[in-house]
């Protein structure tokens, strides 16, 4: 990845010039400050760079290392193995469904929190005497922590005793369902419980795009007659397109690390209905401790990213840049 | 900003802003049920019908508290443990990444896009994935169940974000600056302490309360290293639900306990949240 999507490497705003600016002076900066220049960010970089390559570089070798062996962690690390690992992890029915089910999991959450969230941005945006208090009202589930929001929804629709069974109950619905006996339902739990947590991170960004967006283009829409919702879709929609961009970008990258909801709600259940492959790398990994397999596992997932996310940035990228012009 | 035509109410404008209230309040609703609950006497929690009358008590706080809920450690010391890593993480995270944001914002440093560019691109490496080698490592050298095996991966998810929001400040402070203290004599160490550690004091508060939300709130690694001395609460509050049913009261109070510093936190910051993490890239 280089750079968030819209191809900036600073703010939609006017971050980038100040680089530019920056670099064509240090043209003229002196030799002996250009010698110096360039030891002492080393020097101040280097705690940074330890722990960053401790956690990702390391992991990463260890892990390509690992999965060529059929280590377990009592068995010690294993024989050579080749890439037996890999076959068994494309071949494997279970963790083909995993990597489906956590891309399938992805773009159903994020495609819904984009809808969601432009639909509350829209009104969070008007400037009323109230939208403050909505703006912070709005943040609030955002601030949960993600493993006390996945306990409290597994209460809430408790069969037995969750209030949302007794509300339904009082409108005449069924007042037990099992929500988490029933592979649709779950996956309707799982998802919604993403949805709220995370449709106003994504609801705010486009709303912070709706305020920067100018008065002259929308005045002079509504001079020459254009409707609210024409002013919307034609004016103001294809100016926040970059902020739409960094919000389904970051969510995408988001989703993708979403563990906790899982292991609390399902724990990949009913049968293996919700195991994404997140789960099933915790699983073999940190419960069977067959860490060759686990390993394989984890790098194909890696590579998936490293693959997928690129692909997504310059998709946006070349998106917004086309209609945002 | 004034009123201007399009501002007008219509039809469509007032349906929108009923939807959105109504979001907005059945957002709150799993946080009203836990707050409730959590005050609620012993056998009036876990009703159906619903109790809505009953005697608001602290009794479910104390129980927790005093380690008497049934966790097999103590709540109070989860959230102690909590506050341990996040503190030294939150720590650790600043201080590597106020040098680093600095380095990154000298235009005299070539390497500093490509540098900038991949510490964000770090933000991607799923923690699923460095669990593994991680486990390995900390059982070998013995630091399975310590704050440091929390402590320092905490950071490092925390830095690309911190490093981001750090540098695009330093980035707004003209060099010219920096550059006439240093014609005038002053060292770079100065230059650090008198001319750009004042401007950065907020986007340092921002980083750390936004690398402090994070660390309070992770539980994939805090499952996997740590047994009891190290727990963090996010993994002990699991305890109090089980095969025989989840103890409300405890369940609801913990959780409350865990959520009202961050939701605090957050709502302090809630002008910068946004900002910060989109590292920097929505104002």
């Amino acid at each position: 990845m280089t750079s968030l999507p819209g191809g900036r490497e600073t703010a939609p705003g006017e971050g980038g010039r100040r680089t530019r600016d920056h670099a064509r002076r240090s043209n003229t900066a002196s030799p002996r400050r250009r010698g110096f220049g360039q030891g002492l960010p080393w020097l101040l970089m280097v705690p940074a760079l330890v722990v960053l390559l401790l956690m990702t570089i390391f992991p990463a070798a260890y892990l390509l290392w690992a999965s060529l062996h059929g280590g377990t962690l009592l068995g010690g690390n294993g024989q050579f193995v080749g890439l037996q690992n890999y076959v068994d992890v494309l071949t494997s029915v279970d963790r083909l469904k995993g990597f489906a089910l956590i891309l399938v999991f992805v773009v159903v959450a994020v495609s819904i929190q984009t809808a969601l969230g432009l639909a509350l941005a829209v009104p969070l945006s008007a400037q009323t005497r109230s939208s403050n208090i909505a703006t912070t009202i709005a943040l609030v589930p955002f601030a949960v922590t993600p493993v006390v929001s996945a306990l409290v929804f597994r209460e809430l629709f408790n069969p037995n005793y969750g209030w949302v069974g007794y509300f339904m109950g009082l409108v005449g619905l069924p007042d037990d369902i099992a929500w988490l006996s029933s592979t649709p339902l779950a996956w309707v739990l799982l998802i919604g419980i993403d949805v709220w947590q995370w449709t106003p991170f994504v609801a705010l960004i486009l709303m912070a795009g709706l305020k920067s967006v100018p008065q002259e283009p929308v005045e002079a829409a509504a001079i020459d007659g254009a409707s609210g919702w024409q002013i919307f879709r034609y004016v103001k929609l294809p100016m926040i397109l970059p902020f739409m961009a960094i919000a389904v970008v970051l969510r995408t990258i988001q989703a993708f690390k979403t563990f906790d909801s899982f292991k609390v709600l399902t724990n990949g259940g009913p049968g293996t209905s919700t195991e994404i492959i997140n789960l099933e790398i915790y699983r073999v990994a940190l419960q069977s401790f067959r860490i060759g397999a686990a390993s394989a596992i984890a790098i194909v997932f890696l590579i998936l990213l490293l693959t997928l996310v690129p692909l997504l940035l310059r998709a946006v990228g070349r998106g917004t840049d086309e209609e945002g012009v | 900003m004034a009123t201007t035509a399009t501002e007008r109410p219509t039809t469509l404008r007032l349906a929108g802003r009923g939807l959105m209230w109504v979001w907005l309040l059945l957002g709150l609703f799993p946080l009203f049920f836990m707050v409730v609950t959590s005050l609620k006497p012993e056998g009036a929690a876990r009703t159906r019908p619903v109790q809505w009358f009953f005697m608001p008590t602290l009794e479910n706080y104390a129980n927790v508290l005093s380690g008497g809920a049934g966790t097999s450690v103590g709540f109070d010391r989860l959230l102690f443990n909590s506050a341990a890593v996040t503190l030294g993480s939150t720590i650790l995270t600043v201080a590597v990444a106020l040098p680093a944001a600095y380095a990154l914002s000298q235009p005299t440093f070539r390497a500093r896009k490509r540098l900038s560019s991949w510490i964000l691109s770090t933000y991607m490496f799923p923690p699923i994935v460095a669990v593994i080698p991680v486990f390995i490592l900390a059982g070998q050298v013995g630091l399975i169940d310590t704050y440091p095996v929390l402590i320092v991966p905490y950071a490092a998810f925390n830095l690309p974000i911190a490093v981001w929001i750090l540098r695009s400040t330093i980035q707004q402070i003209p060099y010219e600056l920096q550059e006439a203290a240093m014609m005038d004599g002053a060292s770079r160490f100065t230059v650090m302490r008198q001319i750009i550690w004042p401007l950065v004091v907020p986007a340092v508060a921002t980083a750390s309360i936004l690398s402090a939300v994070l660390s309070w709130n992770e539980f994939l690694f805090s499952l996997s290293l740590t047994r009891a001395a190290a727990k963090t609460s996010p993994v002990g509050i699991q305890e109090f639900t089980g095969m025989f049913g989840t103890q409300w009261g405890s369940l609801t109070a913990g959780g409350t306990l865990i959520v009202a510093p961050i939701l605090v936190l957050t709502l302090i910051l809630r002008r910068r949240i946004v900002s910060g993490l989109t590292f920097g890239a929505v104002k």
